[in-house]
């Protein structure tokens, strides 16, 4: 009965202890676990697949550096593939402390793969705008309101190849946002709704539920939900672009196939230790019946 | 016509008419006296019991009015509840500490604070301290008011407006330290976990209805009911037009579809 | 004093909260409604920013009360008056351009200013760090929370177990390499859930209506500090 009891009411630090190590050995020593797709992350991915070189991506990054973990190998893994296609990026971030700098960051890992690309002509980054909702109405007016110069080099956009031919979202394809908090839904809710232009989402896995309510309605033509989304996305490139695998196999890239293992070992240290509560649980009423 | 209206919005036009009239209607019915039954939403009958086991063990209140700012619907929501909480630390005089992330609503929660005080006729009680601000930075904040939480150990948390992922932290942070917790938020994502580490939570619509129940003013309970009503109208709506639709009548596609 | 308290701040919040959703329905032919509802939206950015000021100020004078006073905890307001300084310092010397801090980005040889050091070194990593005790606290309330109380706590576990051996490559393992639990899975969060959180979603909607509808009509008045009808 006491250790029942003492399992009912285990210290919340052995848990973390347990957690701890979960996350911290598989990243040390990689296990290498398999990824399977599911039917939003394919559609993403096949959405941008059906792209060529006219098509224009808008993408977002809505999201800072806590959640970097989590969105960055998301946003790496829809621009490699948006650069391997040859499809044009629009680069924004609206997430106000540190969508530029992740932005760069991103930028950073993915272009050295890249390296025939030109600025302003193939890609473009056009750095921070703050208001949120207002600035995402108004690049449906025109994009060369909301971000006169691009974050670069100080151009007017009307003087960069690329922005010369687009003004709004009706010369865009898709739009990708990988966020966390609620700017993805604004996107979903907002701008797919008063602009008809399809919107992709990459979230943290936390908010991913909620998403499922705007893919279901029409509102989103593809979600990334958490390091699994991401682990999905990178397995479809390097099924569709061979050469990708060396670029994911690189010692010292943090990926999140190898993240994957971490989650793995995570979740079911979480599954053991909700067993052992319900065991103490069930333990504890017979005894009490009993009793 | 053209010129004046947007044509492609009128039913939308014509859906905020409806859900206007009828919530005005029953603001005049409910001020006429008529008598209206709104259900007990248990986390808003538990504040008083909350709030009297902080008194009791000579310990704070800690209202945290989540993270965002006046243009958030939830935040004025929230602003509503503090005032009714404000009032009943007042009256028990219990020490109120209320830290706030987004600097217009650390306005607007002070002048909340300070008035409830004077409402319940304890001016000398009111303290500026009460009602601060942390920062602006999401996760900084989420460390100043666990950091708070755990050295003061307030005996009562109020977990009550919009929060995204600092939710469970701040909601388990609480928990372990013993804290009676009431939460309320209509972002979905994070009502799991409130509902996991606190005692009490209102959900989504409930939030909204908070101030309105806590009031207890005909025009405000009535604009509930009002709300209902709609939401009778929505629900038998979508039930038609989802039968509809899969019999593919383009009337009720377009009825649906907001330009 | 009524008027100055009550009256004029009734009128601005039904005059702003007006303006969009009759720009919304009108025709964009009738431009200087939108034009006015641009121009809210601005000034609300405006005011938000100067709203900061009064914030920056609040910590300051309340930290700098607390180390004299020292009272409990004096030492963390000096910790966090220590950080405001030192980032603000930086942060206002670089935008002018001042002796070392050139700028809040990179300089022209791809270098870090010590803002971007500051940014990059010490708040994202602090930020990522604060995210990631999620992790921990999402296990131990898990551990606390999924237990089979009752009918409808055993549903929640049985489909926590699910969606969570789902979404990892155990549930595939398990099943000899099926991938039933991970469509299972896919199943589970696209329609159960999805018609969970569409149902919360229009609920919290109309209730976000109704509120917004007392605010603008000024029945809602707490947000001026007014419980009660005067």
């Amino acid at each position: 009965m006491e250790w029942l009891n003492r399992l009912m009411s285990l210290d919340r630090r052995w848990i973390f202890l347990f957690i701890a190590i979960g996350t911290a050995l598989p990243i040390i020593f990689p296990i290498g676990f398999g990824v399977t797709t599911t039917p939003p992350v394919q559609s993403l991915y096949d959405r941008i697949e059906a792209m060529d070189s006219t098509s224009v991506v808008l993408m977002s990054y809505d999201f800072g550096p806590s959640t970097s973990p989590e969105n960055n190998p998301m946003a790496d893994a829809v621009l490699r593939h948006c650069f391997a296609k040859g499809v044009r990026v629009i680069i924004v971030a609206l997430f106000p402390i540190g969508g530029v700098i992740m932005a760069d960051q991103s930028l950073d890992r993915v272009l050295p793969d890249f390296p025939d690309l030109e600025y302003g002509v193939d890609w473009i980054h056009l750095g921070y705008k703050s208001g949120g909702q207002a600035s995402m109405k108004q690049i449906g007016e025109d994009l060369h309101n909301v971000f006169p110069v691009d974050h670069r080099t100080n151009t007017p956009l009307s003087e960069i190849p690329l922005t010369q031919e687009v003004h709004a979202y009706r010369d865009m394809e898709l739009v990708v946002s990988v966020a966390t908090g609620i700017i993805g839904e604004w996107w979903a809710n907002l701008v797919n709704a008063q602009f008809g232009i399809p919107v992709a989402v990459g979230c943290t896995a936390v908010s991913a539920p909620k998403y499922y309510a705007y893919l279901l309605s029409g509102q989103m033509v593809g979600l990334l939900g958490g390091l699994k989304g991401a682990s999905e996305y990178e397995q479809l490139l390097m099924d569709g672009y061979p050469w990708m695998a060396e670029v994911y196999g690189r010692t010292g890239l943090y990926t999140a196939i190898k993240g994957m293992d971490a989650q793995t070992i995570d979740h079911s240290i979480i599954l053991v230790f909700i067993l052992i509560g319900n065991i103490a649980f069930f333990g504890t009423r017979s005894r009490r019946k009993q009793g | 016509m053209d010129a004046i209206l947007n044509l492609q919005r009128i039913n939308a036009l014509v859906l905020v008419f409806l859900f206007c009239t009828l919530v005005l209607s029953y603001i005049s019915i409910a001020r006429r006296g008529g008598s209206l039954y709104v259900r007990r939403i248990s986390g808003l009958n538990a504040i008083d019991e909350a709030v009297g086991r902080a008194t009791e063990l000579g310990k704070k209140v800690l209202y945290v009015p989540g993270i965002m700012g006046l243009d958030e619907n939830q935040t004025i929501a929230s602003l509503a509840l503090l005032g009714h909480v404000a009032r009943t630390t007042a009256q028990y005089n219990t020490d109120l500490d209320v830290p706030n992330k987004d600097p217009l609503t650390f306005a607007a929660a002070r002048e909340t604070v300070k008035e409830a005080y004077m409402e319940a006729g304890r001016p000398d009680l009111y303290r500026e301290e009460m009602v601060h601000y942390v920062t602006y930075d999401q996760f900084a904040y989420t460390a100043s008011v666990s950091g708070q939480m755990v050295r003061e150990k307030p005996a009562t948390n109020f977990l009550i407006g919009s929060f995204y992922a600092e939710s469970l932290l701040l909601a388990e942070t609480g928990q372990a330290t013993g804290a009676i917790q009431i939460a309320g938020t209509a972002e979905i994502a994070q009502l799991p976990f409130f509902v996991c580490a606190c005692d009490y939570t209102l959900i989504g619509e409930e939030l909204y209805a908070a101030g309105a129940y806590l009031s207890k003013e005909p025009a405000q309970l009535g604009s509930i009911k009002g709300q209902d009503i709609t939401k009778a109208i929505v629900g038998i709506y979508i039930v038609v037009a989802t039968i509809g639709l899969a019999f593919g009548s383009e009337l009720l596609r377009r009825l649906l579809t907001i330009e | 004093m009524q008027f100055l308290r009550l009256t004029i701040p009734l009128l601005l919040t039904a005059v702003a909260g007006l303006i969009p959703i009759i720009a919304f329905m009108w025709s964009t032919e009738t431009r200087w409604i939108h034009a006015t509802k641009d121009r809210l939206e601005v000034y609300m950015v405006i005011i938000a920013a100067f709203a900061l000021l009064l914030g920056v100020v609040n910590v300051i004078q309340s930290n700098v009360k607390k180390i004299e006073r020292r009272q409990k905890g004096w030492q963390y307001g000096a910790f966090l008056l220590a950080g405001l300084i030192s980032m603000g310092a930086v942060g206002i010397l670089s935008a002018a351009r001042i002796g070392p801090f050139q700028g809040i980005g990179f300089l022209d040889d791809g270098t870090r200013t010590p803002f971007q050091y500051m940014a990059e070194y010490i708040f994202n990593p602090l930020q990522a760090a604060m995210f990631a005790l999620l992790a921990f606290f999402m296990a131990s309330a898990a551990f606390r929370a999924f237990r089979a109380r009752n009918f409808e706590a055993t549903i929640l576990l049985v489909a926590a177990g699910i969606v969570m051996i789902g979404r990892i490559p155990l549930g595939e393992t398990l099943l000899g390499g099926s991938p039933l639990l991970g469509e299972f899975t896919e199943w589970l969060m696209t329609w159960p859930n999805g018609a969970a959180q569409r149902g919360i979603m229009i609920g919290a909607a109309l209730g976000a209506a109704s509120l917004s509808l007392r605010v603008i009509v000024g029945i809602e008045r707490s947000f001026l500090g007014i419980e009660r009808n005067e």
